[in-house]
């Protein structure tokens, strides 16, 4: 197989590197020594899944913490799947190029919800059965985790079972169930599954739906098997395994650094946050123990940077300390820090000051909001000084582009609240001009609202594809002299919106999308609409139904029996506060909010380096 | 001290591109502790230039880099890197050289390709005699945005062909960069002229990086 690739296949396709695997610090172990044999499945391409930190911590945790074995499989871009088919080549893991239908189980990192296209071609090339339902006591048993998988019911029918939450010790209790029960037929082995905390397996619970479309109630159909499905967490993440000689790609992908993760978890409480619900509480490293992962992870892979990642990483309470540490011990040597998306109140001239010493990194803030108002209704504790104070400082040390995120659709969101993002992106290349004598660069990304599970916005109403392209044009028929402005595809937050919040009939859909030719939809240059449509009428399913309606109070969700530790009764006085535009503090600060977390799950917030 | 490596790419590496061998010899510095020079300004980077550039598909005996780094001893240096480089590449040999030498790229002007075939049942060594019996050889070639044709005779070195026991071979000295910078599928495009298909390829590869001086090929670690 190995030869055919690389002497007839290869030469034919694009960026070939994407196929072959073989990469500075791959971990290939003995296929007879190993016990349960797992590939993680990245749908969609190598660059991108290859800069997934999740992938990298269970690839490492279950090649070297168990005798199980993980190899890697990603999506072949169009030119190399068409290749594949015409060719026969099954889709093949990168380390021994053993076909996907040959390993005991399949698990997919399903990161957005619209890269389930790319599951279901995927899981054709394996010659693997789409549906659950029809897969044979041969097939792999096919899994899904990652933070789209809170709301797993969309995608119920083609799993055989999820792992819900973070995954370091889940996946290895899985993998260690599947091994004391190999002599188990497969129903039976999901039935065990079934009973760690964490796992959700689809074809053990049924749903029951009113006249008017809404679900009537959802039960289990197996007394062993609990009725919510409880997240998984890890509470001491200096405990926790972390991955010291990550894989080095040979191509370049798409975060082609090192990367350490500060903390889990964010409590700032951004109503429109799906990862500041579902990954609460936060819990942080300690100083010690990230000065010790910069530099097994800098040794082991000769990065010339090193970013430190986090749902809000200037949160992280030994940042400065951190900051400084970093670019004492690495900046000699021309390695640099990485700080991503910065909150916009947190950011000091100091840090920004220490970053730049080495190398200067794109500068990125997210008020999210044009105005006051509007920030108040989402949550966003920031405001106009801060933002001006940051870019203030930015400017000063002698960053001349800054690109700013925002959201269109936002809940209650008005003109004014539209011509507010165009006043503040003035106002701020204003403060830029001021300082800097080369002409500045101001990009604002402008995306579409998207209300998920498990979020307050979960009841609300999501804008039209009308309204969004309305507001569109009102922003875009204003030109401004160094700014510049990038709209997210309103059709895509459609499809997204529908799908995040979709119950088990919207799998027909995506069957039958997919059917259509629908993949890689969350590439502007591959997303077919039109073919979504179709399987939408087709099937007589009103996406509307999903997008436009506003729930009531008592409606029962399709996610609701995940347990994220965050109760509904929180949520919804969350969302109550939100329309009168009251503010939520941080609950480090200003103590609890009672969200349900830490009582419910017997966990605490976790500060490391606080004085 | 600016030293020049000559370091071999197997062939599981002949799909990276340029920029992903810079990449690689790069981090590989890093993790080999290597005493490398950064240079001034705003953005900091190595002091190191890949003189010879592989086509995506090609993997290379003999490639080369220049490098400036503070003074260690030379074998220490092979040593290190040989220990942290990835499976299938590795540093053959090493030279100081002056810090005024001329770039590789300058210097380096013939390069030797090897095809390795099945058996054609094709009299190679006649093809050979008959390609470098010709005034011109025209291939199309992609310029700037157009197509040109290209006469490659002038670069056409020399050509061979042998036999070893199952495989056929046929190797191809060419002129690079100057005075007629021949890339590698246009040797295949020839090739093909003649009546020998791609589909008889088993493997191909670059042998080596040559300095012409009138009638003879340096090194670039002999002639500096």
């Amino acid at each position: 197989m190995k030869n055919r690739l690389f002497k007839d296949i290869l030469p034919r396709v694009s960026k070939p590197a994407r196929y072959v695997g073989g990469e500075l610090n791959m971990i290939k172990k003995d296929w007879e020594q190993s016990d349960i044999k797992m590939v993680f499945a990245f749908p969609d391409v190598y660059e991108i899944g290859m800069s997934h930190l999740g992938g990298k911590i269970l690839y490492g945790v279950v090649n070297e913490k168990s005798n199980n074995l993980m190899e890697r499989a990603f999506a072949p871009w169009p030119d190399m799947e068409a290749i594949m088919r015409e060719e026969k080549i099954p889709l093949y893991s990168l380390e021994t190029y053993t076909p996907l239908k040959k390993f005991d189980v399949v698990g997919f990192s399903l990161q957005y919800e619209l890269s389930i296209s790319n599951v279901l071609n995927m899981l054709d090339l394996s010659t693997i059965p789409i549906w659950s339902k029809d897969r044979q006591e041969d097939d792999p048993i096919v899994v899904a985790g990652g933070p789209v998988s809170f709301n797993p019911e969309p995608f119920a029918e083609f799993f055989d079972a999820f792992m819900i939450g973070d995954g370091e010790d889940l996946i290895l209790e899985f993998l260690d169930c599947l091994k004391q029960n190999q002599e188990l037929d497969r129903k039976n082995k999901l039935l065990k599954l079934a009973t760690i905390e964490g796992v959700y397996v689809p074809c053990l619970y049924s749903v029951e739906y009113k006249e008017d479309g809404t679900i009537k109630a959802m039960l289990s159909q197996n007394r062993d098997v609990p009725e919510r499905v409880r997240k998984r967490l890890v509470q001491d993440l200096d405990a926790a395994y972390f991955p010291d000689k990550p894989i080095v790609p040979y191509m370049e992908i798409v975060h082609d650094r090192a990367v350490l993760e500060v903390m889990r978890g964010c409590q700032r409480a951004c109503r429109f946050c799906h990862a500041g619900i579902v990954y609460r509480p936060v819990r942080e490293k300690s100083l010690e123990t990230l000065k010790r992962q910069a530099q097994a992870q800098l040794q082991n892979t000769g990065y010339d940077e090193i970013s430190l990642t986090s749902l809000s990483t200037l949160d992280y309470s030994g940042v400065n300390p951190l900051v400084k540490d970093l670019v004492k011990t690495y900046g000699k040597l021309g390695i640099g820090v990485a700080l991503p998306s910065l909150r916009v109140d947190a950011f000091s001239i100091e840090l920004a000051n220490e970053v730049q010493k080495v190398r200067k990194t794109t500068l990125t803030l997210a008020p999210e909001a044009g105005t006051q108002r509007l920030r108040d209704v989402i949550n966003k504790n920031v405001n106009e000084d801060d933002l001006f104070r940051a870019a203030d400082a930015a400017f000063k040390s002698g960053w001349n582009s800054i690109k700013l995120y925002f959201m269109l659709g936002l809940p209650t969101e008005t003109v004014a609240d539209l011509d507010g993002i165009l006043e503040l992106l003035i106002k701020v290349r204003d403060i830029g001009k001021h300082f800097s004598r080369r002409s500045v660069e101001i990009r604002a990304s402008l995306a579409c609202f998207v209300p998920k599970a498990h979020t307050p916005f979960q009841w609300s109403s999501q804008n039209s594809f009308a309204q969004l392209e309305e507001k569109r044009r009102h922003l875009q028929c204003h030109r401004i002299k160094n700014v510049k402005l990038s709209f997210h595809h309103s059709h895509i937050s459609i499809l997204e919106g529908t799908i995040a919040r979709g119950d088990r009939r919207i799998a027909q859909v995506i069957y039958k999308a997919w059917q259509k030719g629908c993949k890689f939809d969350g590439w502007s240059e591959y997303f077919k609409f039109d073919k979504w449509m179709e399987a939408f009428a087709d099937l007589d399913i009103e996406p509307d139904f999903y997008t436009l309606r506003e729930r009531s109070y008592d409606e029962i969700f399709p996610w609701d029996f995940i347990d994220t530790g965050v109760s509904k009764a929180y949520l919804y006085k969350q969302y109550e506060m939100a329309n009168s535009a009251e503010l939520t503090p941080d609950c480090r600060q200003a103590g609890c909010v009672d969200c349900g977390i830490c009582g419910d799950f017997g966990v605490f917030i976790d500060l490391k380096e606080e004085a | 001290m600016r030293l020049r490596a000559e370091y071999s790419v197997g062939p599981h590496l002949k799909f990276l591109a340029n920029l992903d061998m810079m990449h690689l010899m790069e981090r590989t510095l890093r993790r080999a502790k290597i005493p490398y020079l950064l240079s001034e300004g705003f953005n900091p980077h190595i002091k190191m230039s890949l003189g010879t550039i592989l086509p995506v598909g090609v993997w290379g005996q003999k490639e080369y880099f220049d490098l400036d780094i503070k003074p260690m001893p030379i074998a220490d240096f092979i040593e290190a890197m040989n220990q942290a480089l990835p499976p299938g590449i590795y540093i053959r040999k090493c030279c100081e050289i002056l810090p005024l030498a001329p770039a590789l790229m300058k210097v380096i002007n013939a390069a030797d390709y090897i095809f390795m075939m099945q058996c054609t049942g094709l009299d190679l060594e006649n093809i050979a005699a008959q390609i470098l019996s010709q005034d011109k050889i025209l291939v199309n070639s992609k310029g700037k945005n157009k197509m040109l044709t290209k006469d490659l005779r002038p670069g056409l070195y020399d050509i061979n062909a042998e036999r070893q026991d199952e495989v056929e071979i046929i190797m191809a000295r060419v002129s690079v960069n100057e005075p007629l910078n021949i890339r590698f599928d246009e040797i295949l495009d020839v090739f093909v002229q003649y009546g020998i298909n791609k589909k008889y390829m088993l493997d191909f590869w670059r042998r080596g990086n040559y300095i012409r001086k009138g009638e003879h090929y340096y090194s670039p670690l002999e002639k500096v």
